[in-house]
């Protein structure tokens, strides 16, 4: 219905190939199950000269489990993963928060590291064509102005990816290659508060893998809130991990998404060395209050949104808290 | 012929039957009009109206006109004569002059030789604007000194209803308990899932134009196609392919099929037009946003005093079916309880948004619910259950409401008995778990409208059948199977009259070249009319055929009886002809058999002159429902899950009970949709909902158990006893959850969507008064 542009398709064979390919041009994209990038294509929001597909590389494909760490080709889909039998086993959370992604046809198509990069969202951008130019586009694409903060400096679009924050609580690394070689960082390293520059990559580079620690002692948790258990990216979405030694919160790490430009970590070391207790809790509503940023982004306001990610994630981190009793 | 006669079988009504398209539909093969091949069919675009409302200053085509590949470009220009469902109302442009009323609105078009081309000419098409304030809301748009959308109407009220029945006053001077409330319902689209589309051809040499389009009413909008275009009626042919829905989005001429007849003239060739799902939204016709006061008076024993109800729609920006939707809301305050005072003031008002229509339950919805939803509240401030309220108000059928309807067969106690039952209300209701509840309510709806929109002395339904040399029966008819079944039902009722197997009929419908005409599939009228009608045609057919057979067997036609595809002389086994046989002997000095089968609403059930208005909501009977909803609110989230539903029906008679069985759980689907989640959004005035991840139709995951029971109470007036079985039972769904959010959290709710968001603000308002 709504026309591609043309574009260059290119399937190459190594992965040497694919960021030759990629830092050929600046207005090269990855395309790997494309559930994020098609329908932004078809509503012109991107117009890519080549799209590299990179979902047959087979280093890309790979999960290795090693003692103290598992290992994820960014090309795998979610619905492998989800299938991966040892993954419940160790990382329930993960899995969880792969299921609540979009539908199970979305699913079967959309690539672990697709889902890490997706673009960020807002009403005022994921509209068809003619919308936007009725609405002088927008300060994220072909626009002056952001709508949502016409004062501010930069674009304010949202982060509603489920995966990367339970990643993040989790401690996972990534590695990226590009042009000059390979390098690793842990995944807050990919995202910058910036929603028309959410993502760190340099022109040429693409997320290859995703390494997680494994950590036996840890307890963690996903919490979505959508309007529907399906299709719906997360209004606002929680993930957290803690260690509990007897009545002592040894550690915990919450990161939000659905929030701000970023899944964002909230820094709770006040409340590391104490107990779990109604006063914590509160604490921690504090500082997720302080961490985030919603504004009207979604068809849904922001007053809910804050106020449901705070609720969610005192009921998220008290379960989390009597299971690791 | 000696073999021993097959034992007479039941016939196929009342049998659950597949859909006769069913196979088509499940392997691919059904062809939707977007699907038809024509290698040769143009480009069709529309470019629209970034503005709510606004003066076009001038329109600048000569850029666009010059890019090779262009064909055609049309503009206000190219149509002078206005549109409208209502011949009092046409006030539709297919492509705006003068004025654009809301955003989105066409205001030109463009067929090139491909869909890149097209969006090119587009971008190089110039209008100025000359914007002026527009409304969203209603109330805003009906004040003093707002801008006028429409010059005729300067206060921007299409139609402003007041009717009265009964002593009002003195009804609730008689009450022991009066209540007043006031509800939000926000507006809501149908969301078909075949997006709008027409394919069509021009003839030049002829002048011919033939249109394949997605509507429910094909013959409306051959009519309106041919007014526009200024062709004569003869020269127009309308075609309606499978279709992916309707629920009432297409039960009238919209503006991309008369604005696709344009092009391919202009273009004198081929257009394809198709639409996106923004551009469907913008299409619209859905149920309005409405707000409704409403005020009841009830005695101690729970039975209804009066009830006065005022009700303020959104209407969008064109009339539509507007007159009709805001009388439906005072129609159908009648016919389903014995209400001795009944006073109903309502508003449709003109505002900048897409305009509203006609949708599954047309304009009774949010005031049943409404209504519905004070009741229960009333019930309960009077120490009674909510059954036992419904049941002191019950009609006694058969009987004459204030508003001239007459109902001649009310299951309505059956429904409710059944529901209390199944749902185990008596031990169940105010015993969950906190955050889980039951709640009840009840609705119903007309039969079909019995008074067409035009008013031309025709009957209201006509069947032709045409048995040949094969022993093959067509059944031809302008009735538009949209996915409800009609082609099957039509089927059903002459393979009864017959006695034949299905397979020997064949159904062509909608093709007004081949079909004779129909109204349309609006106003649940189709299974009623066309049924009637189709049996009038069978049994006309089954005539002549005994007659043949009796010529054949040399004995008088009373002694025939026919069945199973045979005919025989009644008590004799041995004189039997098959329906080969039958038939050739039918064919004897005559060939072909055509018959012709009709239906007209008798005029006692066409409203009464008498009462103004009462044309809407007259009906040859009425479907009832009720339901018990169980669900449960999430106290953090604020989310609302419907888990079950039980559902009682009066569908009169179920032709086909796996359809009818379909269309229940579809209709009370569709009610969940408008509680839990649905619901259009504008930001000022731009639509933020154009697409299926802010309009949020439930998924499966979403879906409760919906469990149907079929009551029949055999009306007189249709074909076998059979009513209307889709409509009825939407509108119970929205107060039965609104009762079992009560039950489970104890607030209630007065607007609907019950999102998250919004049922969270009332919790936490809850909680802070506690």
């Amino acid at each position: 219905m709504s026309l591609l542009n043309e574009f260059r398709f290119i399937r190459p064979e190594t992965t040497a190939q694919a960021v030759t390919a990629l830092a050929g041009s600046t207005d090269t994209r990855v395309l790997c199950g494309g559930t994020d990038l098609l329908p932004n294509l078809r509503r012109g929001l991107v117009s890519p000269g080549a799209l590299v597909d990179v979902s047959r590389l087979e280093s890309l494909q790979q999960i290795s489990w090693e003692d103290d760490r598992l290992t994820l080709g960014a090309a795998i889909t979610l619905e492998e993963l989800a299938n991966e039998p040892r993954l419940n086993r160790h990382f329930p959370a993960l899995v969880k928060a792969i299921l609540s992604v979009a539908g199970p046809s979305h699913r079967a198509a959309a690539s672990l590291g697709g889902n890490l990069c997706q673009d960020t969202r807002c009403i005022f951008y994921n509209q068809s064509d003619w919308w936007r130019r009725s609405n002088d586009y927008c300060l994220k694409y072909r626009g002056e102005l952001c709508h949502v903060m016409p004062k501010g400096d930069r674009c304010y679009a949202t982060y509603h990816g489920d995966i990367a924050p339970v990643l993040m609580a989790l401690g996972a690394q990534i590695d990226i290659i590009g042009p000059g070689g390979s390098r690793r960082l842990p995944l807050d390293g990919l995202y910058q508060e910036n929603g028309s520059h959410h993502l760190s990559l340099e022109p040429g580079e693409l997320v290859s893998t995703i390494i997680l620690p494994r950590h036996v002692q840890w307890h963690s948790g996903y919490e979505k809130v959508r309007v529907r258990d399906a299709i719906d990216f997360p209004l606002a979405g929680v993930a957290a991990a803690l260690r509990r030694e007897g009545d002592t919160l040894a550690q915990l790490r919450l990161v939000v998404t659905g929030t701000n430009s970023i899944p964002i970590r909230v820094d709770l070391s006040q409340l590391e060395g104490g107990t779990w207790s109604d006063e914590a809790a509160e604490e921690m509503a504090k500082a997720i209050r302080k961490a985030v940023n919603v504004l009207k982004t979604t068809v849904t306001g922001p007053k809910y949104r804050r106020r449901v990610v705070m609720a969610m994630a005192k009921r998220l981190v008290s379960q989390l808290w009597q299971q690791a009793a | 012929m000696n073999a021993p006669l097959p034992r007479l079988t039941k016939g196929p009504v009342g049998v659950r039957t597949p859909l006769v398209d069913g196979i088509d539909k499940v392997t691919g093969k059904a062809r939707y009009t977007a699907d038809i091949p024509r290698v040769d069919a143009l480009a069709g675009r529309i470019l629209r109206s970034p503005i709510a409302h606004g003066r076009i200053l001038s329109i600048d085509t000569s850029a666009a006109e010059a890019l090779e590949g262009v064909i055609a470009i049309c503009t206000g220009d190219d149509c002078k004569v206005p549109f409208g469902v209502l011949p009092i109302a046409e006030n539709e442009f297919p492509l705006a002059r003068d004025k654009v009323r809301y955003r989105g609105e066409p205001v030109a078009a463009v067929a090139a030789i491909d869909e890149a081309t097209a969006e090119q000419a587009m971008a190089l098409i110039k209008v100025e604007y000359e914007p002026l304030k527009a409304y969203t809301e209603a109330r805003k748009a009906m004040a003093e000194g707002a801008e006028v959308i429409h010059d005729d109407k300067p206060n921007n009220v299409l139609r402003k209803v007041h009717q009265e029945f009964g002593d009002v006053d003195a009804g609730f001077a008689r009450a022991d308990l009066i209540q007043e409330r006031t509800y939000r319902f926000a507006e809501v689209n149908h969301v078909h899932i075949e997006l709008n589309a027409t394919l069509a051809e021009y003839d030049p040499e002829r002048e011919w134009l033939t249109l394949n389009t997605t509507t429910q009413v094909p013959y409306y909008v051959h009519l309106k196609v041919a007014h526009c275009l200024e062709m004569d009626e003869s020269r127009v042919r309308v075609i309606k392919p499978f279709l992916g829905g309707g629920f009432g989005a297409r039960t009238e001429a919209l503006h991309f099929e008369i604005i696709a007849a344009l092009l391919a003239r202009k273009a004198r060739g081929t257009v394809r037009l198709t639409q996106t799902r923004e551009e469907t939204f913008i299409a619209h016709r859905g149920r309005p946003d409405t707000e409704i006061k409403i005020r009841m008076g009830m005695t101690r024993d729970g039975r209804i005093t009066a009830v006065h109800n005022e009700v303020i729609q959104r209407g969008g920006a064109y009339a539509g079916y507007g007159i009709i939707t805001i009388l439906y809301t005072g129609a159908l305050m009648h016919g389903i309880y014995n209400l001795p005072a009944i006073r109903h003031d309502g508003w449709r008002v003109y505002t900048n948004t897409p305009p509203c229509g006609a949708m599954r339950g047309h304009g009774t919805v949010d005031p049943r619910a409404a209504f519905e939803a004070l009741m229960n509240e009333m019930a309960e401030q009077l120490a009674l259950d909510p059954f036992q309220v419904r049941h002191v108000n019950l009609l006694q059928a058969p009987c004459t409401t204030l508003y001239a309807q007459k109902v001649l067969s009310y299951g309505l106690p059956e429904c409710l008995d059944k529901v209390l039952k199944a749902s185990g209300w008596a031990e169940r209701r105010g015993q969950l778990p906190k955050g889980r509840g039951l709640g009840m309510a009840c609705s119903h709806f007309v039969s079909g409208t019995s008074t067409p929109k035009h008013w031309t002395g025709e009957p209201h339904a006509t069947v032709n059948l045409k048995l040949d040399f094969d022993g093959g029966i067509t059944i031809l008819t302008g009735a538009a199977d949209i996915g409800q079944g009609s082609n099957t039902m039509v089927t059903q009722v002459v393979g009864e009259v017959l006695g034949v197997e299905m397979g020997r009929l064949r159904v062509i419908s909608a093709d007004s070249a081949l079909t004779p005409k129909d109204n349309g599939s609006y106003s649940s009228r189709v299974t009623l009319m066309v049924g009637n009608a189709a049996k009038h045609a069978a049994e006309q057919l089954r005539d002549i055929l005994i007659e043949a057979a009796a010529r054949k067997l040399e004995v008088a036609p009373n002694r025939i009886e026919c069945g199973h595809e045979c005919f025989r002389i009644s008590g004799e086994a041995d004189k039997t002809l098959d329906f080969a046989e039958t038939v050739r002997a039918a064919m004897v000095d005559s060939g072909t058999v055509t018959v012709k089968g009709t239906f007209t609403c008798p005029p006692e059930f066409q409203g009464d002159k008498q009462i103004r208005g009462s044309a809407i909501g007259a009906t040859m009977g009425f479907c009832y429902a009720a339901q018990v909803v169980e669900a449960s609110v999430d106290e953090v989230t604020g989310k609302v899950t419907a888990h079950k539903v039980w559902v009682a029906v009066d569908v009169g008679r179920a032709l086909n009970p796996l359809a009818v069985e379909g269309q229940i759980q579809g209709g009370v689907w569709m009610g969940m949709g408008q509680t839990v989640s649905e619901e259009t959004r504008f930001d000022r005035e731009r639509m933020i909902h154009g697409n299926l991840l802010d309009y949020r139709v439930p998924t499966i995951v979403e879906s409760p158990d919906i469990e149907v029971h079929i009551v029949e109470s055999i009306d007189p007036n249709g074909p076998f006893g059979a009513k209307e079985a889709s409509e009825g039972m939407l509108a119970g769904f929205l107060p039965a959850l609104m009762d079992a959010v009560h039950d489970a959290t104890g607030l209630r709710p007065d607007a609907l969507p019950l999102t998250p968001e919004r049922m969270s603000d009332w919790l936490e308002a809850q909680e802070n008064a506690s």
